[in-house]
């Protein structure tokens, strides 16, 4: 059982002033440590453009590593360009997940384009910085974890993890897309590939994590830590369909494993709901990041409406088997 | 190699079509059986938004190039709603190996900023190739860091046990004029699988086949065949703009050999086949498919329109 306490919103994108590309939601949290700060990626949107429609950006925001409160850096602008014309990722870059290799920073992120019959696809690509995370060199014009014959549809939500010299990405990939109310709306579980040198991929080509609110329940985010002898992943997960400002909208859920490939769910030892009152996280929890720094845990997530207004953190107060 | 024209020996529009396809035989696809073969071909349907559906139907022939029969129902269903093949196949490369018949799909989907993007799919047959049933939802293969969109026309022979895929890849999207759509570049890559599922791409983004006429030139469709000992492939290329109306950047046949599978060497000379004044294929030819029957070697394609009216045979001159 977990037993987080809540510090508070750190980010709201709404109080950033004069960034065209960052004009509206912070989302999916993922986190780079150096000597004095926490470098802290998210994914946000300029405004709708001409069709209406958004395309999503990745930047960050530096964190005083001794007091995470307090904001000492925000990007200048994007990590990385969308893609050309016809690319996987020429609409968007969302969400994004680092790791250090060597002295270079690798990302993985969701490219986003734009189909005719359902709204969008997904695929996921890859990218290095050699500047310390600031900037970010596409390693092709096309991504790195695509669709196979059972994931044929949105592939994203990747989550880089290296644990015992393997690289090890969770990510979710969709199965369908179900129409609710004429809409189509993707339903995507927890999947997971392993590479020796992060660059080739094998798919485990399984559903890693059980459902338990319909057969159709969405999962997202599988974000893993090792901590006192366990492999620990915290996720969210939601409804299929009329998800949207209810209370079948996304919550935090955890499943634990031994050996990376098995995994127990158990939602009840999760330890963070939604607020009560008029908190910015009162209707929904969602896109789980979780850290260890200087002796803590620490977990960063995204409140109502999926990151429309920032991202907060809480720290573990206690953790019993 | 040379080649005998035989003619024109399918016309999509003298006969009823399933999938209230009307025009369009393209991309023939040969399946041999003892006493008659069986030619898959993508015919289209226009769907409530005027645009084309590419569906596959098939044609036999008597081993003298007679239609005695039209496929009646549907081969293969398009793919589900979001899937690589919801908006058509073309083509279904069908082919015997390890005591099942194998249909590669290239699929089609639609897209917002380009008109489609491709992958290719597997099917299986177990009615003798009268219909075929996906594996999955999703494809065998697909877009990667080098090949980013349009991975297509799939064509598969199995040599000393291993399966070898000749296939497409798309290269670039490019704006050739103010308002016009944009047009695709697309190379010839090369994958090879144990099984026929699970391939890997020989080289991300490797073209196997040197350009002709220019980078914006775009090759598709191959298909192989052994002669001898050496291996040939026939594709079509054409400038990437102004194809479709304007013969002189129209498809024509290429050809490469090579010796060893992996080193390809270009010679359009030995291609063997030109377009015929006045006939059919006066103004194009494009998807050539080689096949050997009774020790015979012949390649059918189509010519004018894309095959808007159909395909045609030609037989090796030895």
């Amino acid at each position: 059982m977990f037993k987080w306490k809540k510090l508070g919103r750190i980010f709201n994108p709404l109080e950033v002033k004069d960034k065209p590309w960052l004009k509206e939601f912070a989302q999916a949290p993922a986190t780079l440590v150096f000597d004095n700060f926490v470098r802290v990626y998210f994914s946000c949107r300029p405004e709708r453009d001409a069709s209406g429609q958004y395309v999503s950006y990745t930047g960050y925001v530096d964190l005083s590593r001794h007091n995470l409160l307090k904001v000492v850096g925000l990007s200048e602008k994007p990590i990385m360009e969308l893609g050309g014309l016809g690319t996987f990722d020429e609409f968007g870059t969302y969400p994004t997940s680092v790791v250090r290799n060597g002295k270079e920073t690798i990302a993985y992120y969701g490219g986003w384009t734009r189909c005719e019959s359902v709204p969008y696809n997904v695929a996921i690509g890859m990218a290095i910085s050699r500047d310390d995370g600031v900037s970010f060199t596409k390693q092709g014009s096309g991504p790195v974890l695509s669709f196979s014959v059972d994931e044929p549809m949105t592939v994203s939500g990747p989550k880089i993890r290296r644990f015992n010299n393997q690289w090890y990405m969770w990510y979710v990939a969709g199965n369908k897309w179900r129409l609710a109310d004429g809409r189509p709306e993707s339903i995507f579980k927890i999947r997971m590939a392993t590479s020796i040198d992060g660059v080739s991929w094998k798919k485990m080509n399984v559903n890693l994590i059980e459902s338990v609110l319909e057969e159709d329940e969405c999962q997202a985010s599988p974000d893993v830590i090792f901590f006192q002898n366990k492999y620990h992943m915290f996720f969210s997960y939601k409804y299929s369909s009329n998800f949207r400002n209810t209370d079948r909208g996304y919550r935090i859920g955890y499943a634990s494993s031994d050996e990376l490939i098995h995994w127990v769910r158990d939602d009840s030892k999760a330890g963070i709901d939604i607020s009560s009152g008029d908190e910015w996280d009162n209707q929904s929890i969602a896109y789980p990041h979780v850290f260890e720094l200087d002796g803590k845990i620490y977990m960063m997530y995204l409140g109502n409406e999926v990151g429309r207004f920032g991202f907060g953190l809480a720290v573990l107060e206690d953790y019993s088997i | 190699m040379k080649w005998k024209k035989i003619g024109k020996i399918f016309d999509p529009t003298y006969y009823e079509l399933p999938n209230n396809c009307k025009e369009f035989a393209q991309s023939p696809q040969v399946l041999v059986f003892d006493n008659f073969i069986r030619v898959y071909f993508s015919t289209r349907e226009r769907d409530q938004t005027g645009k084309y559906l590419s569906h596959i139907a098939f044609a036999d022939f008597d081993k003298q190039f007679n239609v005695i029969r039209v496929s009646n129902k549907p081969v293969i269903e398009l793919g589900r709603l979001g899937c690589f093949d919801e908006h058509g196949i073309f083509p279904l490369n069908v082919l015997r190996a390890k005591g099942e018949i194998f249909g590669y799909i290239g699929g089609w989907n639609r897209r917002v900023s380009v008109s489609v993007d491709g992958s290719i799919g597997l099917a299986l047959s177990h009615d003798a190739g009268l219909t075929f049933q996906r594996i999955g939802d999703g494809p065998i293969l697909s877009s990667s860091l080098n090949e980013p969109f349009l991975v297509g026309d799939p064509f598969v022979k199995v040599y000393e046990g291993v399966f070898h895929m000749w296939y497409i890849f798309g290269t670039t999207w490019k704006m050739y004029s103010d308002g016009a759509p944009p047009d695709r570049i697309y190379k010839i890559g090369h994958a090879v699988s144990q099984d026929g599922i699970e391939w890997e791409k020989h080289e991300d983004g490797r073209r196997i086949v040197s350009d002709k006429l220019n980078d914006n030139e775009s090759q598709a469709l191959p298909t192989e065949i052994k002669i001898g000992r050496r291996h040939h492939i026939l594709f079509c290329f054409r400038e990437s703009s102004d194809f479709r109306k304007n013969k002189s950047r129209g498809y024509k046949i290429g050809h490469a050999y090579s010796d060893d599978l992996l080193n390809w060497t270009r010679d359009d000379v030995n291609a063997g086949i030109d377009v015929t004044e006045g006939a059919w294929d006066s103004d194009m030819l494009c998807y050539p498919h080689l096949f050997e029957m009774d020790g015979e070697v012949y390649l059918m394609y189509n010519g004018n329109e894309f095959g808007r009216f159909g395909f045609g045979l030609a037989k090796l001159d030895r």
